[in-house]
């Protein structure tokens, strides 16, 4: 007889996620354990590299002028006030600007300088803290989160990333690179949601209506128990197939499993946050928030010169975009809020790089144009009006809840071109030190991986920001 | 956390304790235990709660909480209790425990007085470079199995019966062709069960033995299908698949992938996987080559050392880039944690006694590290392969990890004469897969797990690519392998396709790293893909009608562009008879399909009465009258359409003989965030949206496994399929009251069908 439970227990149901035998250890650092003050990541990724002075750090405005010098532009919009008396969002944000005070500004998140800016590469280097390529298949910080801190509810996926579909042309087997759980191993992979309004489908399945779906279940179980070969050998493989099936079906037929129909939500609920697939993911966010998941990403979507990659056009599309984050950002907090879940969730929404109209890179840096659409020194037509290079020195980080102090402005970037930072830069490692400070993992946590420590910030160098959390 | 205490009674110790009576050797014996279960927080410039195990001394003086070790007394010694789990925490924290039997080494070697050496450098298990010949002991013909029962014989434990003809058949199916054995051919072995002629039979086949050794090939060499290969990553995969089928030897594969001379060599190998940029010094494409190599072909670790000298090994930084040199375009200089040190690297190999450094041209240094990595005193290459294939028809090396040749096996012996007899016969991989496979080792019941040693085979699961192709090969639904010009697709074997969600969720990896092994875990990820997933839920369905005969072969085009993006394609067909004309404009993965402006330019209609203009018909709404301009040549009337829309036409009874057009993108959204690419079909007939593009149903695809039967029939021969049995006759009720697709799934599902045992 094998060790472990019998298989009529697991069939019955009587199973509990186990860690896979084999998976990398944990290596506590030597220190206190840290207070968590959130026990939930929300990120909002805005892919693609948003322009930082036409959203969250915004310039002297100057309006579009034919023959206009394009070296006098730093943003196309003009500023409006917000609930925060000294800080101004850019036209656009109305709704974020009326809950600036539960928010924190970073205007100074500098990243890493990787020479050619390739949008994934970078991608890559937010999303796991380490720049690609790399010896081991590093993790997304969402495997980190759901490895360290476990599923907050079992029958909920710990880590949720929606948005994103992996099959962009040229850049997705990149874009594939960093959606993994790496050597952290398959039970801490990302559950993916491309398309949040049909995200109930990833879990009702679409194809078997209720009565099928379960008939089939008890076809399954019957013929299980009716086999000779299982009857004679409980086996340990056998057993951890098993479980894996019992807890995939505790998660399909859970309630918790509601939190991914979004038309179970009052429509007047939905048609705020319905700005597009994004809004659609911030709601579908907030539900699998309160119905237990760890970590969700939800990103705008990275896909080659769409969205907020910018190569022309930039004011025009940078109305667009706004208008899609907006209303669902605000509604989010204020939903949480009134849940009274924003303090125990963190909400970052951040970007691989920000944008300016003449710098490529960084200020003191000379890298090459990265694409053929040039900038033109002087503007001729409207697609030239807008920020549309990649700009690695500062872009902005908002975070909300999760213990982060409320209504703060952290960091000062130059008011004239090059945007430089002037004041308190923060690294990819330092932020992710204070995400996860606040989540309670300390920033030199490692993980073992062929025999050595994988550390959660870049070598366990991340220093937590503590002006940053209340 | 207190100091050590001895509050345990003295029995629990006596109880716990093995009999050691050997005198224990500190660095054969301890420092081997400390490194690889203890390093990677108390070695190196790791020292948690201020704890070193590096040298005997720093044992000794212990850390924050006193000495670990108490000379003579292992009741009194901190580190004893932790490891036995009497004091908390357990060491290693958060891990596996020591084994008893390395517990008891521990606690002996501080009862006999914690001896050794104050050396500082960890003295570390080197596995010897050269192979020995051990004599084979007697008792058994192959000795493979000589080796074997020895090793069961110390153990105390005996040779387990064979498996039955059924289990073997299906055992030795997966692992030569990754596929399950069909009804007919596991009866035909059955009825005459003579299992050499199977194994030399299944090895003869070999486009079925290439097709499944290529996925473990490609794991290794970072090759992939489905994956955009621009100048800096080149694929391989013509020559893997050539050097599979052909049998090359293995030497002369090592030597083409470390040295590649000619046109059809795979220089993709050493091209590497690079990412555009600036790139941390340890990663240029000539320092991968190095750790790769090392890695994949004489399981050793150069990636701590590609930046400092290793803190779990005693590999230098100067030896990393030592083996850099030999493939690197310029000089390399040495960078210490990405900063310039000044030096330069010279090539050196990792064994200096194999062969000196060679300067010279490029050529020439590879053509010097391929000697090396294979000349007969380098008994780690044959080594390391043979110890991989074992593993991976045994579920566990004679080393493990597999990596880390070092390790000590199991059995130096039974490695080493495999090895050896390896290297004599030519590097024949197929030889040595057939020397493993008809020992009777192999043949054993599948037993064991974790740390446990040798008893016989694992229970092994089975890839993603076997699990994709066994459901194929008893469903008759493969995937299609579609060109992008306009020519007709064919069935193909899951590794040939790009990855799916199905794929990579069981394991297939992102080849992007090298991979020796992929988990066999089972995660709830996987399940739930499994039991709700798009990709199997086609699969089924499909494959269940072409099980019950009900399959339609789907309409044919008659017309396919092929992928296009700024071409212009003259369309000039044969329409007589066709009753509809139904114009399909696809996307094919465009960046912005919603702005992509195409069509239908000069559409015409010709019939015996005269020319009919397609724009004269009947509108459709969805078509739009402008002007195109394509390649450069302006078209004043084109039919425009959205991407994706599908224009239908009633022509039946119209004599129409030809339908002529030119279809392209206007030029207009040949821009960067739009990127179109797109596809125009023309059918007849309703299309099947999976099956646009012509298939060509000859070779892997067609019927399923005794399709058109009827569910009778079809249980019996699902079970033999699947499971290389037959059903109860509960199981035969059971099933054949099931819906067939609910009956497919669960048979996939069971653990039986998803282990080889």
């Amino acid at each position: 007889m094998g060790d472990g439970l019998s298989r009529r227990e697991f069939l019955s149901g009587a199973a509990a996620a186990a860690l896979a035998a084999g998976a990398p250890r944990q290596l506590w650092p030597a220190q206190a354990k840290l207070e968590p003050k959130a026990d939930t990541f929300i990120l909002l990724w805005m892919a693609g590299g948003m322009a930082q002075t036409e959203t969250f750090d915004p310039k002297a405005y100057t309006p579009y002028e034919s023959g206009l010098e394009c070296n006098r532009v730093l943003s196309t919009f003009p500023q409006i006030d917000t609930a925060v008396d000294p800080i101004k969002l850019s036209q656009g944000l109305e709704r974020i600007a009326k809950v600036m005070d539960r928010a924190t500004l970073i205007r100074t998140h500098r990243v890493g300088d990787l020479g050619y800016i390739l949008h994934t590469r970078h991608q890559y280097h937010w999303h796991t803290g380490y720049p690609p390529p790399q010896t081991v298949a590093a993790p997304h910080l969402g495997a980190v989160v759901a490895r360290t801190l476990g599923p907050k509810h079992p029958d909920v996926a710990p880590f949720i990333n929606i948005g994103q579909n992996l099959e962009i042309g040229g850049e997705s087997d990149a874009v594939k690179a960093f959606h993994t759980s790496g050597f952290l191993g398959v039970e801490y992979a990302p559950f993916l949601i491309d398309d949040p309004s049909q995200a109930v489908a990833s879990l009702r399945p679409a194809y078997l209506e209720e009565g099928r779906f379960r008939a089939r279940q008890e076809g399954y179980r019957r013929l299980l128990e009716a086999s000779p070969v299982l009857k004679e050998a409980t086996d340990y493989q056998q057993e951890s197939w098993l479980r894996s099936v019992e807890n995939a079906h505790r998660m399909l037929a859970s309630p918790a499993a509601k939190a991914f129909d979004l038309a179970a939500e009052p429509k007047q609920v939905y048609d705020t946050y319905n700005t597009g697939k994004f809004g659609l993911g911030c709601l579908l966010a907030r539900r699998l928030a309160e119905a237990g998941a760890r970590f969700i990403e939800v990103s705008s979507e990275y896909i080659p010169f769409r969205y907020w990659d910018t190569h022309e056009n930039g004011h025009a599309r940078a109305i667009g975009m706004k208008r899609s984050i907006d209303a669902p950002v605000a509604q989010l907090v204020l939903d949480l809020e009134e849940r009274g879940l924003l303090d125990r969730t963190v909400i970052v929404l951040a970007s691989e790089f920000g944008r300016d109209m003449m710098v490529e890179g960084k200020p003191d840096k000379r890298v090459k144009d990265q694409v053929s659409t040039s900038q033109p020194d002087t503007m001729t037509e409207p697609k030239h009006y807008g920020m549309h290079r990649h700009f690695t020195e500062a872009g902005s980080v908002l975070i909300f809840g999760g213990g982060f102090r409320k209504g703060y402005l952290y960091g000062k970037t130059a008011d004239e071109r090059p945007c430089k930072i002037v004041d308190k830069p923060v690294t990819i490692e330092d932020l992710h030190a204070t995400i996860y400070r606040a989540l309670g993992i300390p920033a030199d946590l490692a993980y073992e991986v062929e025999k050595r420590p994988f550390h959660v910030t870049k070598d366990g160098k991340g220093k937590p920001i503590l002006d940053l959390l209340a | 956390m207190g100091r050590a205490a001895t509050w345990l009674p003295a029995a629990l110790w006596a109880a716990g304790a093995a009999a050691q009576t050997a005198r224990v050797d500190f660095a054969r014996d301890v420092q081997p235990i400390f490194l690889s279960r203890c390093a990677a927080c108390h070695l190196g410039e790791n020292r948690l709660s201020g704890l070193s195990l590096h040298t005997r001394a720093d044992i000794l003086k212990g850390g924050q909480l006193g000495p670990a070790v108490v000379p003579g007394s292992s009741r009194d010694s901190l580190l004893i209790q932790r490891v036995s789990g009497f004091s908390a925490p357990s060491m290693p924290m958060g891990a596996e425990p020591l084994t008893e039997r390395q517990i008891a080494i521990l606690r002996a070697w501080v009862d006999q007085g914690a001896a050794g050496p104050s050396a500082d450098a960890p003295a570390r298990r080197t596995a010897p470079l050269a192979l020995r010949r051990p004599a084979v002991p007697g008792g058994a013909e192959n000795p493979v199995d000589a080796f074997v029962a020895a090793f069961l014989a110390r153990q105390g434990a005996e040779f387990p019966r064979p498996v039955s003809d059924a289990v073997f058949a299906r055992r030795v199916y997966f692992d030569l062709w990754g596929l399950p054995p069909t009804p007919e051919q596991l009866d035909e072995f059955l009825l005459a069960p003579n299992r050499e002629p199977l194994i030399d039979q299944l090895l003869a086949n070999r486009k079925n033995y290439a097709e499944h050794w290529i996925s473990f090939w490609n794991d290794l060499l970072r090759n992939d299908e489905g994956v955009v290969y621009h100048g800096a990553r080149q694929s391989i995969t013509a020559w893997l698949l050539k050097a599979l089928e052909e049998n090359l030897p293995y030497d002369q594969m090592v030597s083409a992938l470390l040295n590649p001379t000619r046109k059809e060599d795979p220089a993709g190998y050493l091209i590497g996987v690079n990412w555009r940029g600036d790139i941390n010094a340890s990663q240029v494409p000539a320092m991968q080559a190095a750790q790769n190599s090392a890695q994949v072909f004489l399981g050793v670790n150069l990636k701590c050392n590609s930046c400092h000298d290793s803190f779990i090994s005693s590999w230098k930084l100067t030896d990393a880039y030592g083996m850099a040199a030999f493939f690197a375009n310029e000089p390399l200089e040495i960078h210490r944690c990405d900063v310039r040190t000044g030096e330069k690297a010279s090539p050196k190999f990792l064994f200096p006694e194999l062969g000196e450094g060679v300067g010279g041209s490029l050529e020439e240094r590879r053509a010097a590290v391929a000697r090396l990595f294979l000349t007969p005193e380098n008994g780690r290459t044959p080594r390391t392969l043979v110890n991989r294939y074992w593993r991976r028809l045994f579920g566990r090396g004679l080393v493990e990890p597999v990596d880390d040749m070092d390790a000590e096996p199991w059995d130096a012996d039974l490695l080493d004469w495999l090895a050896a007899d390896f290297a004599a016969h030519n590097y024949d991989l197929k030889r040595l897969l057939r020397q493993i496979l008809t020992s009777r080792a192999y043949q054993l019941p599948a037993a064991g797990r974790g740390d446990e040693s040798f008893r016989g085979p694992r229970y092994r699961r089975l890839t993603a690519e076997q699990l994709v192709d066994s459901v194929s090969s008893i469903t008759g639904q493969w995937r299609v392998l579609q060109p992008t010009r306009a020519a007709a697709g064919t069935y193909a074997r899951d590794w040939r396709l790009k990855s799916t969600p199905l794929t990579r969720v069981l394991g297939r990896p992102i080849r992007d790293q090298v991979y020796t092994g992929r988990s066999e875990e089972p995660a709830t990820l996987q399940a739930i893909e499994l039991v709700n997933g798009d990709t199997l839920r086609r699969l089924l369905s499909r494959g269940a009608q072409r099980l019950l005969g009900t399959w339609k072969q789907p309409p044919a085009n008659i017309f396919d562009s092929g992928a296009m993006r700024a071409e212009k394609v003259t369309v000039d067909i044969d329409i007589t008879g066709a009753r509809a004309l139904r114009l399909l404009l696809e996307d094919f993965d465009s960046y912005d399909p919603e702005r992509v402006v195409a069509g239908w330019a000069n559409a015409e209609l010709v019939s015996p009465a005269g020319i009919t203009r397609l724009a004269d018909l009947a509108p459709s709404a969805k078509a739009q009258k402008r002007a195109l301009r394509i390649k450069g040549e302006a078209f004043a009337e084109a039919l425009v359409t959205p991407v994706p829309t599908e224009l239908v036409y009633d022509i039946a009874g119209k004599d129409y003989t030809r339908f002529r057009a030119v279809v392209g993108v206007d030029e207009t959204s040949l821009q960067n965030d739009i990127n179109p690419r797109v596809r125009f079909f023309v059918f007849t007939e309703e299309p099947d949206r999976q099956h646009l593009v012509r298939v060509a149903e000859t070779g892997a695809g067609g019927r399923g496994s005794g399709a058109g039967a009827s569910a009778q029939q079809l249980v019996p021969r699902l079970y033999r399929h699947a499971l290389a049995r037959a059903p109860t006759a509960e199981e035969r009720r059971l099933a054949e009251a099931m819906d067939l697709e609910d009956l497919l799934w669960s048979l996939f599902m069971s653990p039986e069908f998803q282990y080889i045992r």
